[in-house]
């Protein structure tokens, strides 16, 4: 990455011999993405990060079957990422019919609903592939065939997956598929959208050709080495980081709730779970009093979404899981690449002593 | 405050609270910032010019940042909306005139603010007022004018429960204005230069009357056309509806009165707006009631001052009459416009010994 932030300024779509050189940069990081993922080169187009990704993906989907057809659906998840759901809310209001896919109690997709979606041949399919707040891993192959065999687009948004688990476009027919860069050591800044081959997306932003007229704009040359290079790192690493995150959650998990009787581990718990997140919920105490008093033990956890001004607001993927909210404190551990079992031992001795005090507090 | 405390701070964004942060991390302690979110912005979109919105919690967010405190955001609209905006319009609906922002610090900021800092462990809370900490007599803490005599605002904190008064500090209490934003300035403060607020936060186009039309209801009595009707009883005119109207307020009547009219009162059970001279507006007996004393209350006979209104001087006065529920005095001098609803505020000097609101 640092050669194009110092000195090879070369604009890739110039002619020039310093544009063929930033050019070649550009391309390699795109073939470097596109073997990790196993896609194909042309498949992969470069973005501002995770949200535009999945923006480009819902919207662009949708306005152009609205172009073609004069009619859009889309069917998302009740658990997707606000990237998603304000997309699919803002194709609704462009005239797209809506339809959102409930969960279990665990999170996992309802596939008797996306069945019933299909009947209505939605222009895509939105369903994360691990979520964020509680780790949840979906039947990907498996609505992807459902998808695949009703002719509809699906997308998926692996933020959260790649790294954790094996995220393979030529393994899972997935017409899209979501990346973001700083979740695993590229910048922020960074991400991109699998586009397969035929799958027809309108632009968001219009300008030159640039990401073959998908995602116009003067390329980053330093955001896409730096997302190929953390690609390649992460999913080489991803079993035994994989595994070694696990153990350390697993860890973290039985502490609490061996010392916190009433606590309460939200997402399927029992197995198809992304590996670095943990999230639990504690009866009878404050949400805001939490997180205030993690952060007072120097404790960085957080609840399921915080809005602009800081406030807590109920987490939508908890909601749909069921979980009440009101009475109690939901809080969202995750793990990653620097977390060390020391630090998770110092966790594990100080939530249980917060949360009794909480607790009493709470009772008198 | 030599030894070194937790102090939890309430900062809304604007320069005296900000400064009052500042101040007690110069001093060594351990300060966390909060920012009590008290309504929803959602329908008040845009810039806005009062402290309470998103702009506000960005601007305290950008100073405990570069005063490397902690800054959390409490989420307040519900007790806010029970407590304050509803109270305002009913106020208004019973034909008085309401002081939001004592029942904001009465009721929910400062009695909200201790509960919190009490469950994270503050020894002490603090908030931005022009207003300082006294000892009383007895060596209880008791709530004292600040010094700028242009910004004091211990009129607004009468209602403060008298148990938060050992754990609160003021700490811009002690300077004036000029002088908050001059520090502010010398310590880079983003919120230094930031206006003041004046309007009511919750009302941020600043027309009450709008706002009380949206949550009253068009239909509601308040809002409803009467009469303009003189002491005496003779009809002169009609009103708009008797919420549009606060004692001392100038009524234009068009041509055929020669001398301008005011308001002296509403009737909200006849639906009547009351009217009359400007010397008809001069009184000087007044009863408060809704009491809060934050020490021993005056005896009847006793000399205190009053001050019925805002940035209006304080009276010299004789207590005629008290009980549990209400106080009465007689005023060395006459004051314009008491209005019922406004709070009435009881010192000896500058020290505030209780208050109520005005009873019409």
């Amino acid at each position: 990455m640092l050669p194009y932030l110092d000195g090879r300024f070369g604009n890739p779509s110039s002619i020039h011999r310093w544009g063929r050189e930033a050019r070649a940069a550009m391309e390699e990081a795109r073939e470097r993405v596109a073997a990790a993922l196993g896609a194909k080169r042309q498949e992969i187009v470069f973005t501002s990060g995770g949200t535009e990704a999945d923006n480009l993906a819902v919207l662009g989907r949708v306005r152009k079957a609205m172009e073609e057809t004069g009619r859009a659906g889309v069917a998302v998840s009740a658990i997707e990422h606000k990237a998603v759901h304000a997309a699919a809310q803002q194709a609704q209001r462009e005239g797209a019919e809506l339809i959102v896919l409930g969960v279990d109690t665990r999170g996992v997709l309802d596939l008797g609903a996306l069945d019933e979606a299909l009947r209505a041949r939605p222009s895509l399919v939105s369903v994360m592939w691990g979520n964020n707040e509680i780790g949840t891993l979906q039947p990907v192959s498996e609505i992807a065939q459902r998808c695949a065999a009703a002719g509809v687009d699906f997308h998926t948004d692996a933020v959260q997956a790649i790294g954790r688990d094996r995220v393979r476009v030529d393994e899972v027919g997935c017409a899209l598929l979501t990346l973001s860069g700083h979740k695993i050591g590229a910048p922020k800044g960074s991400g991109a959208l699998f586009i397969r081959s035929g799958v027809q997306l309108a632009p968001l932003v219009y300008g030159g050709g640039q990401e073959r007229g998908v995602r116009p704009g003067t390329e980053s040359v330093a955001h896409a080495a730096a997302l190929a290079t953390a690609l390649e790192l992460a999913v080489r690493e991803q079993e035994a980081e994989s595994q070694r995150l696990r153990a350390l959650r697993d860890q973290l998990q039985a502490v609490i709730v061996s010392s916190v009787p009433d606590a309460i581990v939200n997402g399927d718990a029992a197995a198809a779970r992304l590996p670095h997140v943990l999230n639990v919920s504690f009866p009878g105490i404050d949400q805001e009093a939490l997180l205030v008093s993690l952060d007072m033990e120097g404790i960085a956890a957080s609840s399921g979404s915080a809005c602009q001004s800081g406030s807590v607001e109920v987490s939508h993927v908890l909601f749909a899981i069921g979980r009440p909210g009101a009475e109690e404190a939901s809080v969202r551990f995750s793990l990653g690449r620097t977390t060390t079992a020391a630090e998770i031992d110092a966790v594990a001795g100080r939530v249980p002593a917060i949360v009794s005090r909480l607790q009493e507090f709470a009772t008198r | 405050m030599s030894e070194k405390l937790t102090v939890m701070v309430a900062m809304s964004g604007g320069v005296d609270s900000s400064l009052a942060a500042a101040l007690l991390a110069e001093q060594g302690h351990r300060v966390i910032g909060v920012t009590m979110k008290t309504f929803c912005y959602s329908e008040n979109t845009g810039p806005s010019k009062t402290c309470c919105g998103l702009d506000g919690i960005l601007d305290a967010k950008r100073v405990a940042d570069k005063l490397g405190i902690p800054h959390h955001v409490f989420d307040m609209e519900e007790a806010f909306t029970r407590d304050v905006i509803d109270d305002f319009v009913s106020e208004y609906a019973a034909g008085r005139t309401p002081n939001p922002c004592v029942r904001c610090n009465s009721n929910t900021k400062i009695p909200d603010l201790l509960r919190r800092g009490r469950l994270f462990g503050a020894d002490a809370i603090a908030t931005g007022h022009y207003a300082r900490i006294v000892q009383g007599a007895n060596g209880e803490s008791l709530i004292a004018r600040g010094l700028d005599s242009g910004k004091d605002q211990s009129y607004f904190l009468w209602g403060v429960p008298t148990e938060v008064l050992p754990y609160i500090r003021f700490p811009v209490g002690e300077l004036t204005k000029r002088e908050v934003r001059d520090r502010a300035r010398a310590l880079g403060l983003s919120t230094a230069d930031k206006p003041e607020s004046q309007e009511i936060c919750f009302v941020p186009t600043g027309s009450y009357t709008d706002f009380l039309a949206k949550r009253l209801g068009d239909s509601h009595e308040a809002l409803q056309p009467g009469n303009l009707v003189t002491a005496t009883g003779d009809v002169v005119g009609e009103h708009t509806g008797y919420a549009h109207y606060t004692v001392g307020q100038r009524r234009g009547l068009g041509g055929g009165f020669r001398k301008p009219l005011y308001v002296l009162g509403v009737r909200p059970t006849t639906n009547e707006v009351v009217v009359g001279s400007e010397e008809e507006l001069h009184r000087t007996d007044v009863t408060i009631g809704g009491l809060n004393w934050h020490t021993t209350p005056p005896a009847v006979g006793e000399r205190v001052a009053v001050q019925l209104r805002y940035r209006a001087p304080a009276v010299d006065a004789t207590v005629s009459a008290i009980s549990d529920d209400a106080i009465s005095v007689v005023l060395d001098e006459a004051h314009r416009a008491v209005t019922p609803g406004q709070s009435g505020v009881v010192y000896r000097g500058a020290t505030v010994l209780g208050g109520g609101r005005i009873r019409g």
